[in-house]
């Protein structure tokens, strides 16, 4: 019984890096439509950015932490500014080929940058500190990433549903033509949702990079957060996390009881499955588009 | 008459002309130059291993700067295959039909050989010491494939063999790459724990783009092995020490030469490597043999700034030995078929490596293709310093 409590824990642990990731993604794809497969090497720029600042400059945590947000946000913003929205095809599949060849370019620009070997992300909490929770247990690491990705998917409810930059981009995603017309500057609306998805992407990174720092680290956790956010919905910001959690818990008693070896491939498992099931993810609404 | 002196004068203007031209015909090979080439991965999930090839550079900038061998300079070809197959094969296709290679040396990963191997061999262009410890480089023996790489299997089996007779270990488990590398590794340890009756307790296998390993070790605890054998990639055996760790499971860790590089090993587990005993094929970057100071003297001259000194830098000097000596062998007589002949009579040759001995071509003899059949066993220290523990070991 323990085995499977903590199975279960660790598909929880493990499942909460990737429903960042996943949160983020939903978050572009609620506006614009965009499946970004850049997500996971926009967050990998930041958290090397971070790791510039705090290892080569020496700058405390607690100036640099905030110091990489901005730099995220800075990133996400120039990128759909720069990119995004000089792309001549502005066709969904159009955006997302552009995202792939933004992926390639982005780990090639950080394995230059910093080389491929392993790396040390300085950090305030030891990757091997534990917390007990009777027989069971999960790194002080863990837990301060499950903490992070409830607190960070209320402020998102409560940013989407109360500011009016969160309106905005609800009223962007829903009519892009009718939400103009109303005054809202779509295009910046779009660069700001670029720039908060690339905050949220950077925060999965620096809670991934103390245990695993190279410039591929990010490609798992953001196809596993995309798998997440596809089995909940990927309009639907608790769906993705609800989805996450799934692919982490199914991943690990999957491993623990049946294949090792087919692990990691049981998320796409999943994915084929809900998607023939309930099309649009377990959470989201499926509108039907008249033409 | 007209007629004879027009055949005179065309007979003896193609005397001259052609008297100049040297006698080797050789692809690769002119009065001045060698084409060498090798691939190595500088960008994606194996790039760590990319200074294999860059090592290989150094050497070549060293022997040339001294005249080069036999006065030819050598003339490196390298490409970034970034461990893929596929484009290991294009690259290689393009330079050996586009510039003409005379031999190939290295080339990191056993995928990425075995996508060119057959092409190679058909074209009779020798390859010496893949980069990797796989079998497959002598099942069966190639003529122009020379391996030195010791074989993973042989790895596994010595440390098997030392956990045992001399830790006297009972419980041994192993966590491997679910590839050929693994693959390999798991076989030996399965033949030689069988020769003192035991077997494996655990045997867990992981996926190259795994992340989260804490089912894995969650079975290695259960299992109750006292020793575990880590056949995976550095930041494999990283995250399992990590979560080990965490798990407060601590048996005594053993791993292959492909984590032996201790200083950075050490630094990226922030010290967690401490203890870990592996097997090494060649001298530490640190040691004071004349040829490895003599090398860290070429590597401060002419490595990139940001260049690191360390083990897999080192193996690339270490991987083209055999091959350099080799071309001082031959002479200024330089042919494929020459160059194998003095391959085949190397014996003992020491460089920074193990002994390497090859011997006449037997399609019965994988062994007559296999250079390097010695490891030694080292444990990380303190500070990420290599504590010898054992000779070099002769493994069958």
């Amino acid at each position: 019984m323990t085995d499977l409590l903590q199975t279960l824990l660790n598909g929880v642990a493990v499942g909460s890096g990737y429903a960042l990731m996943g949160i983020a993604m939903v978050i572009i794809y609620k506006t614009s439509e965009v499946v970004n497969f850049a997500q996971g090497e926009m967050a990998l720029v930041s958290v090397f950015f971070t790791y510039m600042i705090l290892h080569t400059y020496g700058v405390p945590f607690f100036y640099a932490f905030p110091l990489a947000a901005l730099f995220a946000v800075f990133v996400g913003c120039v990128l759909e500014f720069t990119i995004l929205r000089r792309a001549k095809e502005q066709n969904v599949l159009g955006m997302i080929i552009v995202t792939i060849g933004l992926e390639m370019v982005l780990i090639g620009l950080v394995s230059w940058k910093f080389g491929a070997e392993q790396k040390v992300m300085p950090f305030p909490i030891s990757t091997y500190d534990t917390l007990m929770i009777g027989n069971l247990f999960a790194t002080t690491l863990e837990a301060l990433t499950f903490a992070i990705v409830w607190v960070i998917m209320l402020g998102l409810f409560l940013f989407f549903r109360f500011s009016r930059l969160g309106l905005a981009m609800k009223a962007t995603q829903q009519n892009k033509v009718a939400a103009r017309l109303m005054g809202i500057r779509t295009n910046r609306v779009l660069m700001f949702t670029w720039g908060i998805s690339s905050l949220v992407g950077c925060v999965a990174g620096i809670l991934i990079a103390p245990k695993s720092m190279e410039p591929f680290m990010m490609w798992d956790p953001m196809l596993k957060g995309f798998s997440g956010a596809v089995v909940g919905g990927m309009t639907s910001i608790p769906g993705a996390v609800f989805g996450a959690y799934l692919v982490g818990i199914v991943e690990n008693l999957f491993g623990q009881y049946a294949y090792m070896e087919f692990k990691s491939a049981v998320a796409f498992a999943i994915i084929v499955i809900v998607l023939c099931v309930k099309p649009s993810g377990i959470f989201a609404r499926h509108y039907v588009k008249k033409v | 008459m007209k007629k004879r002196i027009i055949w005179a004068v065309a007979t003896l203007l193609s005397l001259v002309l052609f008297a100049g031209l040297p006698a080797w015909a050789e692809e690769g090979v002119t009065d001045t130059e060698i084409h060498i080439g090798q691939w190595g991965p500088q960008t994606g999930p194996a790039a760590a291993w990319g200074s294999v090839a860059r090592g290989t550079g150094v050497l070549f900038d060293m022997i040339n700067e001294k005249g080069g061998i036999h006065g030819r300079k050598i003339v490196y070809h390298t490409f970034d295959d970034g461990y893929n197959p596929a484009r290991t094969l294009a690259g290689v296709k393009q330079l050996q039909e586009d510039v003409g290679v005379f031999a190939w040396v290295g080339g990191v990963g056993t995928a990425p050989g075995m996508a060119v191997k057959d092409y190679l061999m058909e074209r009779k262009v020798p390859w010496i010491s893949p980069s990797s410890g796989s079998l497959h480089w002598i099942t069966p023996p190639n003529k122009y494939l020379f391996a030195s790489y010791p074989l993973y299997k042989m790895e596994a089996k010595a440390l098997c063999r030392y956990a045992v007779e001399i830790m006297g270990k009972k419980s041994v488990a192993m966590v491997y790459q679910n590839d050929e590398y693994g693959k390999n590794g798991l076989m030996g340890a399965k033949e030689e724990l069988a020769k003192h009756g035991l077997s494996l307790v655990a045997e867990i296998p992981v996926e190259k783009s795994d992340t989260d390993l804490k089912p894995h070790v969650m079975n290695l605890k259960k299992s109750g092995a006292d020793t575990v054998l880590l056949w995976v990639s550095p930041k494999h055996a990283l995250i399992t020490l990590g979560t080990a760790k965490a798990m407060k499971f601590e048996p005594q860790w053993m791993s292959t030469s492909t984590c032996s590089d201790y200083p950075y090993m050490n630094e990226i587990s922030q010290g967690l490597w401490v203890g870990v005993i592996t097997t090494a094929f060649g001298d530490g970057p640190d040691s004071f043999g004349p040829l490895m100071r003599e090398y860290k003297a070429a590597f401060d001259k002419f490595a990139a700034p940001d260049e690191r000194w360390g083990t897999f830098f080192t193996a690339g000097f270490g991987f083209a030995e055999p091959l350099v000596e080799a071309l001082h062998r031959c002479g200024r007589d330089l042919t494929r078929e020459r160059l194998v002949s003095e391959l085949e009579q190397l014996q003992y040759f020491r460089g920074i490596m193990g002994r390497i001995s090859f011997a006449p071509f037997d399609v019965n003899s994988p062994m007559c293709r296999q250079g390097q059949t010695e490891v030694f066993i080292a444990k990380c220290a303190e500070g990420g310093d290599m504590i010898q523990l054992t000779d070099w070991l002769k493994i069958d």
